[in-house]
């Protein structure tokens, strides 16, 4: 169980780190996230599961220029840690809450880190700006700590999360469905308005509306 | 590839380490020049590095994957002996083409296209081999692109344009989006079947419903709220109507 | 009606503008009004070399902008109108009745500034030259994004 947990906390504080800071080798992506983390907490197809909705919520962000985007990565890992154990229906949907609950806590994190940040540029003004290489990458390197902080304290609060809700869940069974059908519902249009924003009102469009139409035939086909 | 654009390659992975508000990226645009200043006339001693270094922290911004592009050329211009106000301007000129460049190529094309690959996968095949296959897909175009981007950086200097004219880049650049709208435009039936697997066709209906509204509001009604927002609203109407009955 | 977004962002032409406002407001042209710009061939190229296929950019230096505006807001191209900063936006405004609304999309350090948004830094003089707008009846509004919210020059300047 600590072993767990421990595995949690540290693919967590990874995938928040992906997100901006190192890389962005896309093991932020819910999807990587979710599954990977349902596959440490023993429920890997659970894990993608909570991951293929929230996936879906994360098309809908196009992270353009300095815009501000919730932390869905950190979201899907408490997702798949809450849903974890629980049979399909009845953990998809309260995992997904969970999830983005969490994914908004890491974009309120996000921000600390980048107002913690600007306060230490203006701090080390005058060294920064004579080009002196020594603090550049101390500010680097505290920059990448306090990213790494931010994701594994988010992560800590969305697994204490989790732990509650399996220990007082807060639903019927008839509740649990329905969050699952609504959240579903939500993530599905989330993920076409997605799609519609990057299609823009041109030409793309129509490429968009023939991938919806084709995939309709596949899936009635198959 | 010599020691020192490897070290460059290296830290442009830290490229947003120290993202803020003041000067965006800029501190990580030094970071992962100073490697290739070193061997400026005189070296870490020198005038010319202690100059370099200065402009190196100002202001910048761009994509963090096209950044190895900014940090090889501004690098070049620094070892041609461009008068300092000439980098600046060509630092400057680079932050909005080459965000233009790195959002239409990555953000609104590779990204996601690449996601609706990983989400048919998974919904066909399996969640192992949907992440996989996400992920190579993902990081071939990635990688490959910081590792060029950095040496034409490198080579161009003052004169990146010309790689961008570069037909691969163009090419993709013209094809990507709608590679994007396709695969996405797939992936969503695909998904929204595996997703729903257990659930009778009333319930099915219902889930429609709920994304059909999820659009309207979200694309007509109020675009600033977010499908966040609406996801967590909608969730506790759940949660409570679940409650009362 | 066919200037459909004026902004001023110092970044010029980039991702939010070519993802974001481009997409969502279907515009066709981008003019960009910048003198160091429209001076130099290669920065001109390399501009244009970002932008998708299909979608116009025209470079113009502030003075060619300042007799040109009037026509741009009577062509039927949906143009966007982008500058670097708040002087030129001020005096395009003092040339054509045909600018409504500008939008703040991103200003960032500079001497003498100092942070009013998160992507906003303004002097005092700036904060004075668009409250002037404001007050010539023309709408200014600071948002990065089209899917943010759009924040009145109240709260920021």
């Amino acid at each position: 169980m600590i072993e767990t947990l421990a595995w949690l906390l540290l693919w967590g504080t990874v995938v928040g780190l992906d997100l901006v800071s190192v890389g962005q080798v896309m093991i932020a992506r819910p999807l990587v996230a979710g599954t990977v983390a349902g596959a440490i907490a023993g429920d890997p197809v659970g894990g993608a599961t909570v991951g293929a909705v929230l996936e879906l919520f994360a098309l809908d962000v196009l992270p353009v220029g300095a815009a501000r985007y919730p932390d869905y990565g950190l979201g899907a890992v408490a997702a798949a840690a809450t849903a974890a154990g629980a049979p399909g229906a009845l953990g998809t949907g309260i995992g997904v809450c969970v999830g983005l609950a969490v994914a908004y806590l890491g974009e309120l994190g996000i921000r600390a880190v980048r107002g913690l940040n600007t306060a230490d540029v203006r701090y080390r003004r005058e060294a920064l700006d004579a080009g002196d290489a020594a603090v550049v990458r101390a500010t680097q390197m505290r920059g990448l700590l306090r990213d790494a902080l931010r994701s594994a304290v988010v992560t800590v609060l969305g697994l204490a999360i989790a732990a509650l809700v399996y220990r007082w869940p807060p639903v019927t069974v008839q509740g649990a469905v329905l969050v699952t059908i609504v959240l579903i519902g939500a993530a599905l249009g989330a993920g076409a308005t997605g799609g519609m924003r990057l299609s823009g009102r041109g030409l793309h469009l129509r490429w968009f509306v023939l991938g919806v139409a084709a995939g309709v035939v596949w899936v009635v086909v198959t | 590839m010599n020691v020192r654009i490897a070290s460059a390659l290296w830290r442009t992975l830290l490229f947003q380490a120290s993202w803020n508000y003041d000067r965006l990226v800029g501190v990580g645009m030094a970071h992962a020049s100073e490697p290739l200043l070193r061997d400026l006339p005189g070296g870490r001693t020198g005038e010319p590095y202690r100059e370099a270094m200065c402009r190196a922290t100002e202001f910048f911004n761009a994509h963090p994957y096209m950044g190895g592009m900014a940090v090889g050329a501004v690098a070049r211009a620094e070892h041609d002996g461009l008068p300092g106000e000439q980098v600046r301007r060509l630092r400057h000129a680079l932050i909005g083409p080459l965000g233009s460049v790195g959002d239409r190529l990555f953000w609104a094309g590779v990204l996601p296209a690449a996601v609706g690959l990983g989400l048919v996968v998974t919904a066909t095949v399996s969640p192992l081999a949907g992440i996989v296959s996400f992920l190579v897909a993902y990081n071939a175009v990635h990688l490959a692109i910081r590792v060029w981007g950095l040496r034409a950086g490198w080579r161009s200097g003052p004169a990146i344009a010309q790689e961008l004219t570069a037909g691969s880049i163009q090419q993709g650049l013209r094809v990507v989006g709608p590679i994007a709208a396709i695969a996405v435009g797939f992936a969503l039936p695909v998904v929204a079947e595996w997703l729903a697997e257990e659930f009778q066709m009333r319930t099915r209906l219902s889930i429609g419903l709920v994304a059909a509204l999820a659009i309207v509001f979200s694309r007509w009604i109020v675009p600033t709220f977010g499908t966040l927002r609406f996801g967590l609203a909608a969730a506790g109407f759940a949660l409570v109507v679940g409650w009362l009955s | 009606m066919s200037i459909v977004l004026t902004r001023v962002d110092d970044r010029l032409i980039h991702g939010q503008v070519v993802v974001g406002w481009v997409q969502a407001l279907g515009a066709q042209r981008i003019v960009l009004v910048n003198d160091e710009v429209n001076a130099n061939d290669w920065e001109r190229e390399l501009y244009r070399l970002s932008v998708p296929a299909g979608l116009a950019v025209e470079f113009a230096s502030v003075d060619e902008a300042a007799r040109l505006v009037e026509e741009w807001g009577t062509e039927p191209l949906r143009t966007i109108l982008l500058v670097g900063d708040v002087e030129t936006i001020v005096r395009l405004c003092g040339r054509s009745e045909g600018i409504k609304a500008v939008n703040v999309g991103g200003l960032h350090d500079g001497t003498a500034r100092s942070q009013r948004l998160s992507y906003v830094y303004l002097s005092e003089d700036e904060a004075r030259q668009l409250h002037t707008l404001s007050e010539r009846g023309v709408q200014v509004t600071a948002q990065d994004v089209p899917t943010a919210r759009a924040v009145p020059l109240d709260e920021f300047a």
